[in-house]
């Protein structure tokens, strides 16, 4: 179906490329003490992008039948933009796993026992567990009349965990969440329930909440706030529109020396691997911020062609809509100190381990104000209680220039890795 | 379609299944500055079977195409067989219907070129950029699709409808120096090409609110007097009330259950709220939820008091009370689970200036940028404010985030307005992986004794 359909294309259009994708997968969902539901989804389509007349166009379809799916790509390209973009030519692919055998036979026997292990662990009197556990296996191709037509399979699996604690109105959530290509191993699953059941622990009492501009120890999660904006910004697009506030008056600003962030779609076994993306462009390393200096911008084969510059790999494809630029996994470089270390420097100070609203508002600004969900007070550099209300200000920029030490444990949820870190003079309120 | 279905439900070994098929098509324009950035459509196809016997669980096998339907519920059915329950699984009874709804389209979408889609984008997208030099960016997008909704099950039911949506929001960026503010709109309806022809001020109340805030000050944190206007208020008891009247977060869980005790006090006695899918034309309404059940309007808090929540027949048949018409997919890629549709407070009496009366300092906050709730914590972010000084409104400042504990918060409306009106929003909710799912709003002004408020520095 592809190679004709690609055929067709490249007599009527000076360009065409597309995507194949195909993936089915298995949910299982455990609550109240047992397996509750088995769900497969099977799910396959194209995405197709042609150029004709000079004007980019797309069309994307889950039907068996692709026939109007040309027809429909170009009535896009008709009233499309005229635009440059370069296909990419075929190039060796370069290493990387993400298939695993073993995670794509296993059964749902096999399944079923992952996900009620992890719920014996966490269940326990006052509190209600909710465990998914969801294997996926697919495969996706990308092809363009350049030449390029590669295929790679995926197998992927994630677990998701859930404890909520309720004391007449007082109602404590504690989410982790596990995601890698293969199978978990040991580790990993006892680093999803060690990290709720340490929560847990925390929260057992509460303190009262700290005002003023405090030291804060971010967690991974904790630490979206500063990263989700930086994201944004990175973006090749935010840049060609003026609105990457990394770049003032043509200068770069500047983040802490001890701060480094690279997209790696090279790494085994990682959510967001892969050895080509969806445009066809081989993928490579992105260093993105070293040593606290901005390096490099992502972009797809359109926000390349309008910089004037090269894709570095990051386009992304659904079945519908047009390719997007997006990152595959980030890395933040981690440091020498394990948490109880980084919690041992601070005197008197706030754990912030997650936040209301994340990802609302005016993102890029980098400017936030978060309503605490969960935090917990730290006093001699130890956990004294969990703080029930308050927010947490400033903004994600400057914040990252105030990182004075870099933790070492940097556990991979889903396709990002990220260590706590401490951060000074945090707004607390 | 209708015998195909029947044979499939026939074809089945389970004790009760059902399928949903759906096709849809799909039109998406969007420019970003002065630039398009795509129009296209798509085509999506596609169904979901679910069946359950004695003694298992839900099986469940979603699928693109529309073929091989019996192939379909044998795969549901031998899943089904892998969940094993002590406590089986009960459906509230419901009398079996054949029923045949087409909305009106108010000018069928699948009818217009997509050029003539490209050209009303580019205008309004042009009403933005137009307002001042300031505006540096702009997302404008539009929307549409037209469903056709097959869904039988083995009580036999049959159902087919034709659910059409439209929406457009706008988004600009103004930037002064290193200060960049936005400003958004958004419009969603059940309804079609028609029904978006006029909204030129849309675009340009979003463009001027985000040149507005460039030099609006931001609000100091704190704990202040709050009146929200209706957009704000109705997001408020969504997020708040409306999800934590979803009877599957409570259904298995005894605490949760104990904290929701029908008959309990719920916020002040001024407080009335309620779910309505059966409200007319609202993004939210529906003939049937996702199992067949016909919508309704459900009262949740009566004077202050609990009254009801909102269920599928699954949770209405655990909780022995009776299935509501809230059971909603996003789409056959998911199995239903209960949601809001059209939710509301209800009216009170009087107008925004008596609110404001008797404010000596406070905030009126007003639309949202986004909420969200667990259960009793809520927090959520207004699209800007005004400050009250001496029972008036006083100057415009940037957006402010709402954040506490929902029964504390809703203990302090002491006042709520007789000015009523919905939502009619683009965008949706989000719950458990299924987002957007197309819901309303509506509420008159509200206001709040006291709120943390959350301003930036």
């Amino acid at each position: 179906m592809i190679g004709p359909l690609l055929e067709r294309a490249a007599r009527r259009t000076q360009a065409a490329d597309l995507t194949f994708k195909s993936d089915e997968t298995l949910t299982l969902g455990f609550d109240g003490g047992r397996l509750k539901s088995a769900g497969r989804l099977q799910e396959r389509g194209v995405n197709l992008r042609v150029v004709a007349g000079g004007r980019m166009g797309f069309a994307g379809t889950t039907d068996t039948e692709p026939e109007p799916l040309l027809e429909m790509a170009l009535a896009s390209a008709a009233v499309g933009e005229e635009v440059k973009i370069e296909l990419p030519r075929p190039q060796p692919l370069p290493q990387v796993v993400t298939h695993y055998p073993r995670a794509a036979v296993a059964t749902l026997e096999e399944l079923a026992q992952l996900g009620q292990g992890i719920h014996d662990r966490l269940v326990r009197d006052g509190c209600h567990v909710r465990v998914s556990v969801e294997r996926s296996v697919g495969s996706v191709r990308v092809a363009n009349t350049a030449g390029v037509d590669a295929g790679y399979d995926v197998s992927s699996v994630s677990l998701g965990a859930e404890l909520v604690r309720i004391r007449g109105d007082d109602v404590l959530t504690i989410r982790e969440y596990w995601a890698g290509g293969d199978l978990p191993g040991v580790a990993d699953v006892e680093w999803l329930v060690g990290g709720i059941l340490q929560r847990l622990k925390w929260a057992e009492r509460t303190a009262e909440a700290l005002h003023g501009a405090l030291t804060v120890c971010f967690t991974p999660t904790g630490a979206e706030a500063l990263l989700l904006p930086l994201h944004a910004a990175l973006q090749g697009k935010a840049l060609l529109h003026g609105v990457s506030p990394l770049m003032v008056r043509g200068r770069a600003i500047t983040f802490a020396s001890s701060f480094s962030l690279t997209d790696d779609p090279l790494l085994d076994g990682r959510p967001g691997s892969r050895p080509i993306d969806d445009e066809g462009v081989v993928s490579r390393r992105t260093p993105l911020v070293q040593q606290g200096n901005v390096q490099e911008f992502i972009y797809d084969l359109e926000s390349a062609g309008r910089a004037g510059t090269q894709p570095t790999g990051h386009g992304r494809r659904t079945i519908f809509g047009k390719p997007q630029a997006a990152f595959s996994n980030l890395v933040v470089t981690p440091g020498e100190y394990s948490l109880p270390n980084l919690l041992g420097l601070i005197s008197s100070g706030v754990l912030v381990d997650r936040l209301h609203g994340v990802g609302q508002g005016n993102l890029v600004s980098g400017t936030f104000a978060h309503a605490i969900a969960t935090a917990y007070r730290v006093e001699n550099g130890e956990v004294v209680g969990r703080i029930a209300s308050g927010t947490v200000a400033g903004n994600a920029y400057e914040l990252l220039g105030r990182i004075t030490t870099m933790g070492r444990d940097a556990p991979w949820r889903g396709s990002t890795s990220v260590p706590a870190m401490l951060v000074e003079g945090v707004t607390v309120s | 379609m209708h015998n195909r279905l029947a044979d499939a439900i026939t074809s089945s070994r389970a004790d009760y299944t059902e399928i949903r098929l759906e096709r849809s098509w799909l039109t998406a324009v969007a420019y970003r500055g002065s630039r398009l950035e795509g129009a296209n459509s798509s085509l999506d196809l596609g169904g979901f079977v679910r069946c359950m016997s004695r003694g298992y669980g839900w099986g469940a096998v979603s699928f693109n195409g529309l073929d091989h339907l019996d192939a379909m519920v044998a795969r549901a059915h031998e899943l089904s067989l892998a969940v094993r329950l002590d406590q089986p699984i009960r459906l509230a009874e419901l009398p079996a219907r054949r029923d045949d709804v087409r909305a009106e389209l108010d000018g069928d979408v699948r009818g217009i070129s997509l050029a003539e889609k490209q050209q009303l984008l580019e205008r309004l997208n042009q009403e933005m950029l137009a307002v001042d030099r300031r505006i540096v960016d702009t997302q404008a997008a539009y929307r549409d699709e037209v469903t056709e909704y097959w869904f039988a099950n083995s009580d036999g039911t049959m159902l087919y409808e034709l659910r059409p949506d439209v929406t457009l929001s706008a988004v600009a960026l103004a930037r002064d120096e290193g200060i960049i503010e936005r400003g958004l709109e958004s419009i969603g309806v059940r309804g079609g090409w028609h029904s978006v022809q006029e909204c030129d001020q849309l675009f340009r109340t979003a463009a001027r609110r985000a040149i507005q805030l460039l030099t609006a000050p931001r609000v100091r944190s704190g704990t202040y007097p709050v009146v929200l206007d209706p957009r704000l208020a109705a997001i408020l008891v969504h997020e708040a009330i409306g999800h934590m009247s979803e009877a599957d977060m409570i259904a298995d869980n005894a605490e949760a259950r104990a904290m929701m005790t029908l008959g309990r006090r719920f916020g002040s006695e001024l407080l009335t709220v309620g779910d309505d899918g059966s409200a007319a034309g609202l993004r939210g309404s529906l003939p049937y939820d996702d199992e067949g059940t016909p919508t309704q309007n459900t009262l949740l808090i009566q004077n202050g008091v609990l009254v009801g929540r909102l269920h599928s027949r699954e949770t209405a048949a655990r909780m022995d009370e009776r299935p509501t018409g809230n059971a909603r997919a996003v789409s056959f890629r998911h199995a239903p689970i209960v949601r809001l549709t059209n939710t509301y407070i209800a009216n009170g009496r009087g107008s925004l200036d008596d609110l404001l009366k008797g404010i000596r300092f406070g905030i009126y906050c007003c639309d949202a940028l986004g909420g969200r709730s667990h259960l009793e914590n809520f927090s959520f972010t207004s699209g800007y404010g005004h400050m009250i000084r001496d029972g008036k409104l006083a100057e415009l400042v940037k957006p402010v985030v709402l954040a506490g504990n929902l029964f504390e918060t809703l203990a302090k409306v002491d006042s709520v307005a007789g000015d009523f009106r919905w939502n009619q929003l683009g965008g949706g909710c989000g719950k458990g992986g299924q987002v957007p799912l197309p819901v309303a709003e509506g509420a008159p002004h509200i206001r709040l004794s006291e709120v943390a408020v959350g301003g930036g520095h």
